[in-house]
């Protein structure tokens, strides 16, 4: 593995001694101005011109993954670093447990491990592409920072999946970098590979649903390859992992700024649709909405690509190598699976392998469980009676067993007729759409927030919330 | 088997200087076991116990301590590497049900 010295001198500051490999870094020379027309094209529209108060990695150890400044998201220095290698380390999962981890990728693996590579690759720009025009409806500067932070760090780890590619898979990787930039979210000719990817982030609820619930299982799916026997796989998704769970916070701090602003409202009386706040029923719906989309992505529950990525030691259980599991090598066990059947519902013993998606998605949901849990705190402590709840993992799925049957919010299997009948009590209609797209109006005054959201508790790195987060030009 | 510390280092219990803390622990913790061999140390993005950090928490004892400060440290570490009794006043204070899902999640049964 390369030494990890951070070198900000070149163009693309990095810890992997870009200098010492002069083919790579004309590789990615060649890349990077199509990643900033990218950017200028499908990033933040129309404020590039103006200074954002950023978090910039420049380095991976402690405090240097946090060097804050205004700067020009153009002039916003993405680099490529990965976490500091551990010593003499071991594949710790699936068949080769115990062997000398990889610093190469082996030759049996390679397509597996690309498209692995492709598939998370592909989610950055896209997310970038979905929130691109969400910063003319900011609710406040505080929120627009966060946002094009988040956009910025969304660009960086692409930058991270691309350097994989260019380094261990040669003209196809190169290929395939440039395909990432090639995709676009929601494009019907060109679409981005996974479908949450496609959809509209059209208002600042998706934004906040979609970072609380679309960027956690972003976050599964990084912890799994950071257990990866491939050890570059693994040192990148380790600092992504630090990255992304800024974003995660975002959106869950986000939506428990709208639920208290609700709640304050609906306490002293308030119906929250006469002041342009949004009302508790269209949250839920849009927590049903992109809770359901996200649990999508972890794929079918029942996989024997998931087992064979596992079998391979590319891609781990949540906290692997924490230790929590009896047999690293998950032979000899079944997961209990709760699938259709006729009308109703039966288990199935499915061999622990093919379950791994399973085992993963269950993680997040019992994370997911946590924050809807904190939401609903800040509700009991408003002395309100309305409790957020997470949709069951049944509920309205387009992947995997239950793909094709019908769900209610709470997990119970019901006709096609009773879905039809409550469809729009539990995923958002097109009057939800048009409301909250009412409510997004833009608030520039520092210090000032819109009336469907409350202030932070405290603003970003110990500044006041009436800190100038956004300098206009 | 292993005990593995996990140390809150989600925003609230960051701002409360939980990677402070972590490094403390750690070096505490390497004095007694410098190879990891029984006790493993970890970071965990966030219990839910926000308003009660920092938390650190003790698998499989099933320990969750909240409100620590550096001054608890010693305590902490006597408690996990000896068994001595869990210190009452630094348990019991974020709600069962936040326990109670970080259990599920590391109890697995596989």
């Amino acid at each position: 593995m390369p030494h990890m010295e951070v070198d900000l001198d070149t163009r693309i500051p990095n810890n992997v001694n870009l200098k010492g490999d002069k083919r790579l870094l004309r590789a990615l020379e060649h890349w990077q101005p199509q990643f900033i027309e990218w950017w200028k094209e499908m990033g933040p529209s129309d404020f590039n011109a103006d200074s954002v108060y950023l978090r910039t990695a420049v380095g991976v150890g402690k405090g240097g993954w946090a060097h804050f400044d205004h700067v020009k998201m153009p002039d916003y220095r993405w680099g490529i670093f990965l976490a500091e290698p551990t010593d003499d380390r071991k594949i710790h999962f699936g068949d080769h447990v115990g062997d000398q981890a990889w610093d190469q990728v082996p030759g049996e693996m390679r397509n597996r491990l690309r498209r692995l590579i492709v598939t998370q690759g592909d989610t950055e720009p896209a997310s970038v592409e979905q929130q691109r025009l969400l910063g003319h409806t900011a609710p406040s500067l505080y929120d627009m920072r966060s946002l094009f932070q988040v956009n910025a760090e969304e660009g960086r780890h692409l930058w991270a999946m691309v350097y994989l590619l260019h380094v261990f898979f040669g003209s196809d990787g190169r290929d395939e970098a440039e395909e990432l930039l090639a995709r676009r979210s929601g494009n019907a000719d060109k679409p981005r590979i996974l479908e949450a990817f496609n959809q509209p982030v059209e208002t600042w609820l998706d934004f906040f649903c979609f970072t609380t619930f679309t960027d956690r299982d972003g976050k599964y799916q990084l912890a799994s390859l950071a257990e990866s026997g491939f050890s570059p796989l693994a040192y990148s998704t380790q600092f992504m992992l630090t990255e992304e769970a800024y974003h995660m916070q975002t959106g869950e701090n986000g939506i428990g700024r709208i639920v208290h602003r609700t709640g304050e409202l609906m306490r002293e009386g308030t119906d929250p649709r006469k002041v342009g706040a949004i009302p508790f029923d269209i949250i839920q719906r849009y927590i049903n909405f992109w809770a359901s989309m996200s649990m999508d992505l972890f794929g079918g529950e029942d996989s024997t690509n998931a087992a064979e990525a596992f079998a391979m030691g590319l891609k781990g259980r949540y906290r692997e190598s924490d230790g929590i599991y009896k047999d690293p090598k998950a032979l000899g066990q079944n997961y209990k699976l709760s699938v259709p059947k006729n009308g109703g519902m039966t288990e199935q013993d499915v061999p622990l392998r093919r379950a791994m998606n399973s085992l993963l998605l269950d993680a997040y949901v019992a994370d997911s469980t946590r924050i809807v849990n904190r939401w609903n705190r800040d509700l009991e402590r408003l002395d309100m009676d309305v409790r957020i709840s997470l949709p069951d993992k049944k509920f309205h799925r387009g992947q995997g067993v239950y793909a094709g049957y019908w769900f209610n919010p709470a997990g119970e299997r019901i006709t096609e007729e009773e879905w039809n009948a409550h469809r729009d009590d539990w995923l958002p209609t097109e009057a939800d759409s048009a409301y909250v797209k009412t409510c997004m109006i833009s608030v520039r005054e520092p210090g000032k927030f819109a009336n469907w959201i409350s202030p932070p508790h405290q603003g970003t790195n110990e500044q006041p919330n009436d800190f100038d987060y956004v300098r206009f030009h | 088997m292993t005990k593995l510390v996990y140390v809150c280092d989600g925003g609230d219990c960051a701002e409360k200087g939980s990677v402070e803390l972590f490094e403390t622990l750690r070096a505490k913790l390497a004095e007694i076991d410098p190879k990891e061999q029984r006790l493993r140390l970890r970071k965990y993005p966030c219990f839910g116990g926000c308003e009660h950090g920092i938390n650190i928490t003790v698998w499989p004892d099933r320990v969750f301590y909240s409100k620590i400060t550096a001054n608890d440290l010693d305590d902490v570490v006597d408690n996990i590497e000896r068994d001595a009794p869990r210190i009452e006043r630094l348990c019991g204070h974020v709600k069962p049900d936040v326990e109670e899902i970080l259990w599920q999640m590391l109890d697995s049964p596989y």
